[in-house]
């Protein structure tokens, strides 16, 4: 995930233009090791299909005898089988269990390195390692899958530098379906059999060989070097007849109705039917890494036995993993079955909100891939039938961009024990935009994984960031002396929206560590507090060694702020309120109308903290909350934060339970 | 694992003679062999009258867990006999069962079954010189502690190690249980490219291994010889033996390997969870390397054969157990040199394994393991699953003949002051290489001082 | 700063998940640099009964003496984690606990009474409390060097739990189940092996033992419908950590099969009584 600021163009030449009905030229089928010698000009290696294994994959091939020529597959769940083809055909096969993606987006990439010496630490980004490819015999589905994960890993506000230095290297030549398997459901989706753009060149089969058009000036130029004619009108229909009878062939395949399924899958989160297909589904991930779109990963460290020097690289991952979803304190979705209605709903539902277009484009490698053959179009067809009544779609809130490839380095000028395990860290900050209030960091050390941290204060070359040691990680952060350094991203997010309680009440609620990200708020809200109508902040701790920023209270009470506090549970010697926060509303006045709420704390407490505001006449698009997610990368990039048609870590952390809606409080969402 | 230590206990009352002095030795666990067991010698009048090995590792019963499993199943299944040796294993099952039922592999087949017991002779014996023999000749207590004073030593001794290990891995994935032993020859055959990156690594394998035979033809050796001896290993016309051969004798045993049965048998010895092996006149017997290189020494590879010659000591292998480093070191000559052989002239075969077809009947087949001999026989019912087993490892078949050579070593050190005396015997023990997941192992020695007075 | 002292100790095994910390041949004198390697029987005449800072354990307990033993070594050590799958799971060996240990011990020994054995292989994690584990039949050298650099560097060990599949998708091998119909069990094992079987072209059977949210009965219903009987599938269970708790259940009918009238015949009439050596 090496993020450039800037927003690439279309991966693939300059100006891609349409292809030209009127000049399709023709290349015999002899002359093929003429376009892989044209292809492999400048040291460029090529990668096609062969047979391996007893499959057709993708690899580096150097001759046209090495393709799978007289080859095709029958497909079917859970089943593939190469037999005889056509005889004399080169390409007679669909898509095997490889796609570009293995090249364009590799198992496998480093992301940078660290180093910790006497005289600093520093944080190197790896720099991309991306040979100039030649992709020869990319089907309609799998450019269409190639133009999903742009808008992934290109199109957003931050793009994925080694993505895009891959993908701006390649050229593309694609090859029209003249066969189908049974598992092919390109035409439903809308992307196929037919090429249309994405590509160089676009070959179609016929006995005698190929019909040729351009997709772009750099086809345009590779067609100059091969020894092609204009194609002939019968070699023309050939060609239409051979992509016409693929497309039978798809159309006699089960499909999926597309019309309003995002909407009706968003509808059927509760379906039986969820239940039925976890006990068939044996959430190995073989779907979402056979898959062409999926595009979550995860970060590895890999370091020297004193951790002084640590590698990290990014490898794919899956999120039907239960470690996909953990956090310190256990895993959102632990259940088979949550984990299967999350890639099914994100790859037909919200992939659309999220990116405009569907994540899947019936290729049907998860079905014939899947061990146990457990089908999405059959399972969409139960789950999600047409028709349904259509609810609203809610606009995305606009992402924040983000700077920096990776960690810089950043040193700690204090140290401050909040409780017996929550430590404030004062950070150099310069160079770096002021974080906003609400917006977080990713903090890491050489060797060990980043995590997300609130900032919980901001002064002008500083900032401070206060940590709970929950795991080894951030054990280790909340450990280091003054002096030392440590990685820091960002900022990151959105925050709370300050100008939106401009002229209101403000109603703030905080649960133990919750009150971190709070507090800039609260800074802000005591810096300028005429601004602001009454505001009241509502504080709950397990214990009181475990309230946080104690000794503030008083400043803020002074300020003009009203603040009750609470704990779980208490001694003899606490003399305040015991009780979960939420009691605290019993003893308060009715909440104003107009009034805006900021909440943090664990997510139970603010699911009842929510319902308590609710109660109290608070409507959703007034309430505020702050998530915590699993985050690897903090720019969206990982997958791993994914809820709903959200990203946390970039569209929010905050959120107003208007935006959220159903998902949140949903169980395993 | 540290358990089983006996004492030895005192005289009785009785009249008459002087008392014996007596003396306790109490060893405790071996260390630096494979395996636990103890030593108890019994001396009577300043004679070592009886040395008995008690082999107490856990008993685990292979030849039980086989029964009712398929060939390829069993193949797995028995690799788990021992960490060090797995490919032994493999190996001599495949061969029982292809016996059996009558399959004949692919001569590529055979030759990548050679390079796969090369790589394990060579990771076994690079071990046992380097990490568990090496430091008693030089006086420390283990290969770490023989690091300090000679790092190249052992860099050079993990170095081959690597390579035995890295053969292994490169046909069966993993150097410990590989995966892809099947009836009939390999799960998948490497593609040329894949073993020729063994390459450099096997002419520096030649090298380091030449380097070691003149390291440990060098170190100071006690001068301790067991005659008669009696040896026994597998011969073949033209090959070094590792998969192929008639097992022969240094007193005139010649069977077919198939045959090991009708001139050995094993046997149950109280306090021992190990049988142990003789031949049916009851006499012990020595397999393993110094038995290979005495009977079979005309098949060394050229390269060892010279090594051999130029140390000169090719008869005190035959006798002193001391000198089984050496011939170990031989032996890593020879396999790191056939390797080379092996990966230099390699074509892929035309079929990974041939097909095969499970009939009922009994195969029994005798391979050559790193540490010697070794014997796997396999009745086979009408479903084509075992039905009884018989597993020989070499080191139970060696017991008898360390015992042996025990009550003839211990007088001659019992003197020296404990520890010492508890170092000599330890090294004599492993200079047999006793694998004792194999066999279970080693090894409290314990002294019992028989009272005198009237004779059992 | 004193170096850590570890402990490699071995209950019943074949010894090849310690070997696998002599095989880190690239690693192992930097390793031995760093921790003070005090008891290693293996490896090393010193000898130390404690404490320790950490204990590697390989082996399952198997007789009475080591079920008494691993309590004791607890006790001396401050962190004890079991590698192989004879440690984790019981090992091939405990086939024996679903069998009848007597007849067993009858098979092989003519005088069964000289074998003192449990009639189980048991797991260390039945006997004492186990604070990590590191799988595998053997576990992985690469799983072992991860775990020991993120116990002196204080990180949390990288093993993740999760399908074999995962691993052999990005290495880039072709699904043994799905294009040639061989049975694999890597849906439900946990990775670690770096996906070894299907790269020689056969199933997993796995030696990592079963993973977190391991569907066992879906996959029995995937295998069957491929064209496998019921006790084929169950006997792909039977093998190294068949008594997982996940594989328990299915491994038990496997083993239950070749109990029925499969017992060998007693060996009286090969293997002798040494009368001389009583």
């Amino acid at each position: 995930m090496t993020p450039s600021a800037s927003m690439t163009s279309t991966a693939g030449s300059a100006a891609i233009t349409t292809p030209s009905a009127a000049e399709p030229a023709f290349l015999e089928r002899h002359d093929l090791d003429a376009l892989i010698g044209a292809l492999q000009a400048g040291d460029r290696r090529v990668i096609g299909p062969t047979v391996r294994d007893g499959a057709v994959i993708l690899d580096e091939i150097t001759t046209a005898a090495e393709l799978p020529a007289g080859v095709r597959e029958t497909q079917a769940p859970g089943r593939y089988r190469l037999e005889e083809g056509r005889k004399g055909r080169t390409f007679d096969f669909t898509v095997g269990p490889m796609s570009p993606k293995r090249w364009t987006f590799p198992a496998r990439v480093p992301i940078g390195t660290a180093r910790r010496e006497a005289a600093g630490t520093t944080f190197t980004a790896a720099t991309p390692d991306a040979p100039p490819l030649a992709f020869l015999g990319v089907r309609a589905c799998e450019l269409a899958a190639l133009d999903v994960q742009d808008r992934v890993l290109l199109r957003g506000p931050v793009a994925d530098q080694d993505y895009a230095a891959r993908r701006r290297s390649a050229i593309v030549v694609a090859i029209e379906c003249t066969t189908a398997a049974s598992t092919c459901f390109c035409a439903s989706m809308g992307t196929g059999p037919e090429v249309r753009d994405g590509a160089d060149l676009v070959l179609t089969e016929t006995q005698a060989g190929f019909v040729v058009r351009v997709g772009s000036d750099r086809g345009t130029r590779l067609l100059e070097g091969l020894p092609v004619r204009p194609a002939t009108e019968a070699e023309r229909d050939e060609a239409s007849v051979g992509v016409a009878e693929a497309r039978s062939a798809v159309r006699a395949n089960v499909g999926v109705a597309t019309t309003g399924l995002p909407v009706r899958l968003e509808a059927a989160l509760d379906h039986s039917r969820w239940a039925e297909v976890a006990e068939r589904c044996l959430t190995c991930g073989n779907c979402t890494l056979v898959c062409p779109t999926c595009f979550c990963t995860s970060v590895e460290q890999v370091s020297d036995l004193d951790g002084v020097e640590s590698t990290t690289q990014r490898a794919w991952d899956s999120c039907f993993s239960a470690g996909f979803a953990a956090v310190a304190g256990g895993t959102f979705r632990s259940r088979p079955q949550d984990r299967y209605r999350q890639w099914l709903t994100h790859k037909f539902s919200t992939w659309v909100e999220q990116f405009g277009t569907f994540g899947c484009v019936g290729c049907g490698r998860c079905v014939t891939w899947c061990p146990v053959g457990i089908d999405v179009r059959e399972e969409l067809a139960v789950i999600a039938p047409p028709p349904r009544p259509s609810l609203p779609i809610l606009s995305i809130p606009a992402p924040v961009p983000a700077d920096g490839a990776w960690l810089r380095s950043a040193r700690i000028l204090g140290s401050h024990r909040e409780t017996s395990d929550t430590v404030t860290l004062t950070m150099a900050w310069i160079d770096a935009p002021h974080p906003r209030p609400g917006q977080f960091v990713m903090v890491g050390l050489p060797s060990f994984p980043a995590a997300p941290i609130s900032v919980s204060r901001v002064h002008d070359t500083s900032i401070e960031l206060t940590i709970r040691a929950a795991g080894p990680a951030t054990a280790a952060l909340t450990a280091l002396p003054t002096g030392s350094e440590i990685g820091l991203r960002g900022p990151l997010g959105r925050g709370w929206p300050v100008d939106r309680m401009y002229g209101r009440d403000v109603v703030i609620v905080a649960g133990g560590i919750g009150l971190a990200p709070l507090r800039p708020l609260i800074d802000t809200i005591v810096d300028d507090r005429l601004q602001f109508g009454a505001v009241r902040i509502f504080l709950g701790a397990r214990t009181p060694r475990d309230r946080l920023f104690t000794s503030e209270l008083s400043a803020w009470t002074e300020a003009g702020l009203l603040v009750d506090e609470t704990v779980d549970r208490a001694g003899a010697d606490w003399l305040g309120r015991v009780g979960v926060v939420t009691h605290l509303f019993d003893h308060s006045e009715r909440i104003p109308e107009g009034t805006i709420a900021a909440v943090c704390g664990p997510e139970r407490m603010m699911e009842a903290t929510a319902d308590v505001l609710r109660s109290r006449g608070l409507t959703d698009d007034r309430i505020l909350i702050t998530l915590e997610r699993h985050m690897d990368c903090g720019v969206g990039l990982c997958g791993h934060c994914q809820l709903g048609r959200f990203f946390v870590c970039r569209d929010g952390p905050v959120f107003s339970l208007a935006e959220l809606g159903d998902t949140f409080g949903r169980e395993g969402r | 694992m540290h358990g089983g230590e006996g004492r030895g206990t005192g005289s009785g009352g009785g009249t008459a003679p002087a008392p014996t002095v007596e003396r306790d030795f109490d060893i405790g666990q071996l260390t630096r062999v494979e395996g636990e067991g103890s030593l108890r010698l019994r001396l009577r009048d300043g004679k070592v009258v009886d040395a008995r090995l008690a082999i107490f590792e856990a008993p685990r019963y292979f030849e039980q867990l086989v029964v009712g499993r398929q060939p390829d199943d069993v193949l797995d299944i028995v690799a788990r006999i021992c960490g060090i040796c797995p490919v032994a294993y493999q190996m001599s099952a495949v061969h029982a069962f292809e016996a059996a039922f009558g399959v004949t592999i692919d001569p590529v087949v055979r030759s990548l079954r050679r390079l796969l017991y090369c790589g394990e002779w060579i990771e076994s014996h690079a071990l046992h010189v380097t990490l568990l023999h090496a430091p008693d000749f030089l006086g420390v207590e283990s290969g770490i502690a023989l690091a300090a004073i000679d790092r190249g030593a052992v860099e050079r001794g993990l170095a081959l190690k690597k390579t035995g290990n890295h053969i292994v891995a490169l046909l069966g994935g993993r150097p410990i249980h590989p995966v892809s032993v099947r009836v009939g020859g390999f799960s998948r055959a490497p593609r040329v490219s894949e073993l020729a990156v063994l390459k450099p690594a096997l002419d520096l394998a030649v090298e380091q291994s030449l380097a070691m035979v003149d390291w440990v033809a060098a170190f100071p050796t006690p001068a301790y010889d067991v005659e008669p001896a009696r040896l026994v290993a597998l011969k073949h016309a033209t090959d070094y033996p590792m998969n192929e051969g008639r097992i022969v004798s240094s007193d005139g045993i010649d069977i077919a390997n198939t045959d090991w049965s009708t001139t050995f048998r094993e046997s149950q010895v109280e306090g021992s969870n190990a049988l142990q092996s003789h031949t049916l006149d009851g006499r012990p017997y020595l397999v393993g390397p110094a038995s290979r290189i005495t009977l079979a020494g005309e098949q060394l590879h050229p390269l060892a054969a010279e090594a051999l010659q130029r140390t000169g000591l090719a008869g005190e292998i035959r006798t002193n157990p001391f000198r089984s480093i050496v011939a170990r070191a031989i032996e890593l000559v020879h396999a790191a040199a056939e390797a080379r052989d092996i990966v230099g002239d390699y074509r892929p075969p035309a079929e990974a394994h041939v097909a095969w077809q499970a009939r009922p009947g009994t195969g029994g087949w005798a391979t050559e393991a790193p540490r010697g001999l070794i014997f796997h026989e396999y009745r086979v019912d009408e479903r084509g699953r075992v039905a009884w087993a018989r597993i020989v490892p070499p080191t139970s078949q060696n017991q008898a003949a360390i015992e042996a050579a025990l009550i003839g070593f211990a007088p001659g050190v019992l003197e020296l002051p404990e520890p010492e005396a508890h170092v000599r015997i330890e090294q004599l023990v492993r200079s047999y290489d006793p694998c004792i997941s194999c066999a279970t192992h080693f090894l409290d020695v314990t002294v019992e001082h028989e009272p005198p007075g009237p004779t059992r | 700063m004193s170096r850590p002292r570890l402990g490699v100790v071995k209950f019943a095994s074949c010894d090849g998940c310690q070997l696998t910390l002599l095989d880190l041949e690239d690693e192992l004198l930097a390793i031995t640099d760093r921790v003070d390697v005090v008891e290693f029987p293996e490896a090393t005449s010193a000898r130390s009964k404690g404490p320790y800072d950490l204990l590697l354990v390989e082996g399952s307990v198997s007789t009475p003496e080591q079920a008494e033993e691993i309590v004791e070594l607890r006790r001396r050590s401050a962190k004890l984690v079991t590698i192989g799958a004879c440690a984790t799971a019981g090992g091939i060996q405990a086939l024996r606990n679903v069998a009848h240990h007597d007849s067993w011990r009858a098979a092989v020994y003519p005088e069964p009474a000289w074998i003192e054995s449990l009639s189980t292989a048991t797991p260390i994690a039945e006997h004492v409390t186990v604070d990590a584990e590191l799988r595998g039949c053997p576990i992985a050298p690469g799983q072992l060097v991860e775990f020991l650099t993120a116990t002196l560097v204080g990180r949390r060990p990288q093993l993740p739990d999760e399908a074999v599949c995962l691993e052999c998708k990005r290495a880039g091998r072709v699904c043994v189940v799905v294009a040639s119909g061989e049975p694999c069990l890597g849906p439900v094992t946990r990775t670690g092996c770096g996906a070894l079987c299907p790269a020689f072209a056969r199933g997993c059977y796995a030696c990592f033992g079963p993973r977190e949210s391991a569907n066992v009965a879906g996959l029995r219903r995937g295998l069957v419908a491929d064209g496998m009987t019921a006790a084929e599938v169950d006997e792909r269970f039977a093998g190294f950590t068949a008594m997982a708790p996940a594989f328990a259940a299915t491994a038990s009918k496997a083993a239950a099969a070749y109990r029925e009238g499969t017992v060998a015949e007693p060996t009286t009439d090969r293997v002798e009584v040494d009368d001389a050596r009583r």
